[in-house]
């Protein structure tokens, strides 16, 4: 059992020795304290509006540079790949029926 | 003392009406450890609505115990002042997380207390300043000592910081700033076993220290 005389005794005595801070001191706390949480209300402000606008900038981005990316590779490719209508133009087909060889374009 | 009102301008509390002067923050200090203080419960709600100014009159509130406290675990008043603030800060910070309805001594007791200990052990890794268990009263500025005025608090004082350091710091919060085991626990993050443990041999020293002044029959 610690709660016994002795030490209730220096619990009453000790009790003075509590740190007792100055006008000054509390002053200039309570002047940070406010500032820094002034600067936190307006820094959430701002992070609550960074958090919506940095997707949408970056979605933005995205689109822009995959457009460049797309439009210049088009103006960097020569010629249009042959489509399937010019395959089937150029080439012909030979065809059997009943033993005679038909040439289909 | 000053009102919150005074303190942080009065700009933005006027919601709360804080500048009724009946209800000054250390008259509101003196009531019990439940959150009867009706001010302090609109002050938090206010706070947790993102009303910053309100804010004020916690500050007011708790300064001087937080600064106590500080001063209490780094035994110097630089270190304890830029520890309060911090402590306020984090407190605001997270008031989201806070309980409303609960008093907010309690809450930033317990901020303050471990932001100290880690001070102590940022101190100690780094090696900033020399702490050993068997000199740790060396290591306080005199400077920042307040004022003792008789022998019998200087001789406490002197046998408290003689102790290694979590006792120290258990034996003070127990004997000089009055917490009970439970907050103590709380606040330092340790089982309410081991504080009693810490403040039992804390007890045996003391007692070995200053017998001549409350006897030692006690056992």
């Amino acid at each position: 059992m610690i709660d016994d005389t002795f030490l209730e005794q220096l619990r009453n005595d000790a009790r003075q020795l509590q740190y007792e801070p100055d006008d000054l001191m509390t002053t200039r706390i309570a002047a940070r304290v406010r500032a820094r949480v002034s600067e936190e209300a307006a820094g959430g402000i701002a992070q609550l509006l960074a958090r919506w606008f940095r997707p949408v900038v970056v979605s933005l981005a995205a689109l822009s540079l995959a457009a460049v990316v797309g439009v210049g590779w088009l103006e960097l490719s020569p010629e249009p790949a042959p489509g399937l209508d010019a395959v089937s133009s150029s080439q012909t087909v030979d065809v059997s029926v009943g033993g005679d060889v038909f040439s289909v374009e | 003392m000053m009102s919150a009102t005074s303190m942080f301008g009065g700009a933005s509390v006027g919601s709360l009406a804080l500048d009724r002067s009946v209800f000054t923050a250390e008259r509101a200090q003196t009531r019990s450890a439940t959150n009867e203080d009706p001010i302090e419960a609109r002050a938090i709600t206010a706070v947790k609505a993102g009303d910053a100014g309100s804010y004020g009159y916690l500050v007011s509130k708790y300064t001087k115990r937080v600064v106590s406290i500080a001063w209490g675990i780094v035994r110097n008043a630089a270190d304890a002042e830029d520890l309060a603030q911090e402590a306020f800060v984090k407190a605001y910070e997270n008031i989201a997380r806070f309980k409303s309805g609960e008093p907010f001594g309690p809450w930033i007791y317990r901020i303050v207390t471990n932001l100290g200990l880690d001070l102590i052990k940022h101190r100690k890794r780094f090696r900033h300043e020399e702490i050993t268990d068997a000199a740790p009263a060396e290591r306080r500025d005199r400077a920042d000592l307040p004022a003792i005025t008789n022998e019998l608090a200087a001789r406490i004082d002197r046998a408290i910081e003689s102790l290694p350091e979590m006792q120290r710091i258990v034996a003070r919060l127990y004997l000089v700033e009055q917490f009970g085991h439970t907050e103590i626990a709380a606040m330092t993050k340790l089982t309410e076993g081991t504080v009693r443990s810490h403040l039992s041999l804390a007890r045996g020293k003391l007692k070995e220290k200053l017998a001549d002044l409350h006897g030692g029959n006690n056992d």
